[in-house]
């Protein structure tokens, strides 16, 4: 009975699988649909993607951040407009010299993401337009939106503090005081000493 | 001119007078507080009745009202617009996070301490602060200026270079130009 209602996002996988083969697609729910590839072949099925199946709005360009494993997920959206499926494109880099393939030339509106994920998390974009500073101005620090930039660290550093705060500098901690519950084990370690 | 609050003379008296009668404020909102500038000053609350109105540009304004976080870009902005005002010049921080920083206070990109950076007459602190407490601020303001006590603007002349060295740690590249007083 399932299946009956997921006609068109099955047809989607098929179709997605049977033009590439390094690539694993999977339908999460209604409407939405899932791929992982290999970067180097990324700019293809984002072509494919287009101009085969149709998907030919992209909705949102996000960066994960996945420290544990070193890698840099960045994940498309794309979207059919008569079909009305989300379409999720996954592909993974190292954090380390992180480059990504640039495809702006596919969606121009590609450029906006692009130059904010270069700056925001210090992935490369070769060939990339406008690579002059975007949202901010004049940072010497590592890109500000990786998950090993320490924010209190660098606020410490740059701005002044105004005595008297002392005592709430930690909200988890203080959110577990006040309502009597313990921080989870998986939580703590991101806590502040 | 006043140099200090003890030797206001009557001249000084009646300019102060007619002065906080006619306070223009500069346009320039920076934060979510910028929100709670038209009901103030259109027909609601009506600040106009009590001599509170927009200004266009900065030359033409007397108070600078800082309305909410402060970006270090808009800093930049800001400091800029301040030099450029005319010299009685009052500064309103407006919320919390020109006081201490507010719920941005861990921000790597908002300023923490607005009186570091440009000298504050009056806070008026809220999250944000309703028309009423605007208003109230600017009473205030009243009572200093008339009192001779809103001297910020002499503050920043006489410890422009303690006020240089905050600002130019948060603007790295300062591209301004230094202006003589």
């Amino acid at each position: 009975m399932e299946n009956k209602e997921l006609v068109l996002e099955n047809t989607l996988v098929q179709a997605l699988q049977e033009g590439f083969t390094r690539l694993e697609a999977t339908v999460k729910r209604k409407a939405r649909v899932e791929a992982k590839i290999d970067k180097d072949i990324l700019p293809s099925l984002l072509l494919f993607a287009k101009e085969k199946l149709g998907y030919n709005h992209l909705s949102h360009i996000g960066c994960v951040d996945w420290i544990e494993d070193g890698l840099f997920e960045i994940v498309y959206i794309l979207w059919h407009p008569t079909e009305k499926i989300n379409l999720l494109i996954k592909a993974s880099t190292e954090r380390e010299n992180a480059i990504m393939p640039n495809i702006d030339y596919i969606w121009r509106q590609a450029n906006t993401y692009e130059r904010e994920m270069r700056e925001m998390f210090g992935i490369e974009f070769p060939g990339l337009v406008g690579r002059k500073d975007f949202i901010l101005e004049d940072w010497q620090d590592i890109p500000p939106m990786r998950r090993d930039f320490d924010t209190e660290k660098y606020v410490n550093e740059h701005f002044f503090n105004r005595p008297g705060r002392e005592d709430a500098k930690d909200v988890r901690e203080q959110v577990a005081k006040r309502s009597g519950e313990d921080i989870p084990e998986f939580a703590k370690k991101y806590s502040r000493k | 001119m006043i140099n200090d609050k003890n030797s206001q003379g009557i001249v000084d008296i009646i300019a102060e007078y007619a002065r906080k009668q006619s306070l223009f404020i500069m346009a320039y909102g920076t934060g979510c507080g910028a929100i709670e500038i038209p009901p103030t000053l259109t027909s609601r609350y009506d600040a106009e009745r009590l001599g509170i109105r927009g200004a266009a540009t900065p030359r033409q304004a007397d108070v600078l009202l800082i309305t909410g976080y402060l970006a270090t870009k808009s800093l930049k902005r800001v400091i800029r617009v301040y030099e450029q005002m005319q010299a009685p010049k009052y500064v309103i921080g407006f919320g919390s996070c020109t006081i201490n920083g507010g719920m941005y206070w861990d921000s790597y990109n908002t300023i923490n301490l607005l009186d570091k950076y440009i000298p504050v007459d009056v806070y008026i602190n809220g999250c944000m602060p309703r028309p009423e407490a605007v208003i109230a601020g600017f009473e205030k303001l009243k009572e200093l200026i008339q009192s001779g006590n809103a001297l910020g603007w002499k503050k920043y002349e006489d410890n422009l270079e303690e006020y240089r060295e905050n600002q130019k740690k948060v603007i790295v590249n300062w591209q301004m130009p230094d202006y003589n007083w």
